[in-house]
């Protein structure tokens, strides 16, 4: 079976194309979208340094954490020697 | 269409890169040419319409990335409008219309021996109707809206020679049906 219908149309198209011809509102229509693309490459920049932050300050509360342990337990050794 | 022509366009085409409005003389030139297109393809004025202003939305959002490939700037247009009707067909899961005119279809067929009448109509429609619907496409292209090889092979991202294969096998079946004779030019 195929995928498509064929139809036979007596009459020409074109008149009825003037009632959609309206470069204004295309014109309107591409500046919309580019204006909300701008905002949508802001949103995703602004959360992918979001992301970032989040990642480094996790990165650092985590070295720290680290570092105090390793401290505590280098003093613990120390005083055990001592 | 001439060299002239094309270095017009595209003279205009990178005026619009820069200047949106300076589109508007391109839209206004293929227009009606993109409109029957889509009407041909979908048979409904009211999605012909909407398909149409999408198509020339499309056009102006990615005319900056256009880049000048051997062939006129409307072959891109019907790129982009080929495109948006796919994508119209895919959403809507239904079956892909050809509506064609009936006197560009006798235009297009020459009867050598028989008077051309309602039952020829119909069985014309049954072989179409059977043809494989990239096969439709191409004829479609070629003879609706006399695009050259070139432009059908860039229009639907396949090879020149795969279009001129397409459109050979789909004559040669015609033919073959119905003792006619195809106007066709190389």
């Amino acid at each position: 079976m195929s995928n498509h219908e064929i139809r036979m149309r007596r009459k020409m198209a074109g008149r009825g194309a003037d009632r959609f011809r309206n470069y204004g509102d295309v014109l309107q229509r591409h500046e919309r979208e580019l204006r909300l693309k701008k905002i949508l490459r802001v949103f995703s920049m602004v959360f992918v340094i979001m992301i970032v932050v989040m990642l480094i300050v996790i990165v650092v509360r985590i070295e720290r954490r680290f570092d105090k342990k390793s401290n505590a337990t280098r003093s613990q050794v120390d005083h055990r020697f001592r | 269409m001439t060299e002239d022509e094309i270095r017009r366009e595209n003279t205009i085409v990178e005026r619009s890169k820069s200047d949106p409005r300076a589109f508007g003389e391109l839209y206004e030139k293929y227009f009606d040419r993109i409109y029957n297109f889509l009407l041909r393809q979908t048979d409904d004025e009211d999605t012909a319409g909407d398909l149409c202003s999408q198509t020339f939305v499309n056009a102006l959002h990615h005319l900056p990335k256009y880049q000048f490939r051997g062939v006129p700037f409307s072959a891109w247009l019907y790129k982009i409008a080929t495109n948006e009707v796919n994508k119209f067909w895919r959403k809507n899961k239904g079956k892909k219309i050809f509506s064609l005119e009936e006197i560009k279809v006798r235009e297009l067929v020459e009867r050598s021996d028989e008077v051309w009448d309602e039952e020829i109509i119909q069985r014309l429609l049954t072989y179409l109707k059977d043809l494989p619907t990239d096969m439709l496409q191409v004829l479609e292209l070629r003879f609706f809206e006399d695009k050259d090889f070139r432009e059908i092979a860039f229009i639907l991202d396949i090879t020149e020679s795969g279009a001129k294969m397409r459109t050979y096998r789909a004559l040669d079946k015609l033919r073959q049906h119905f003792n006619l004779k195809v106007k066709y030019h190389e």
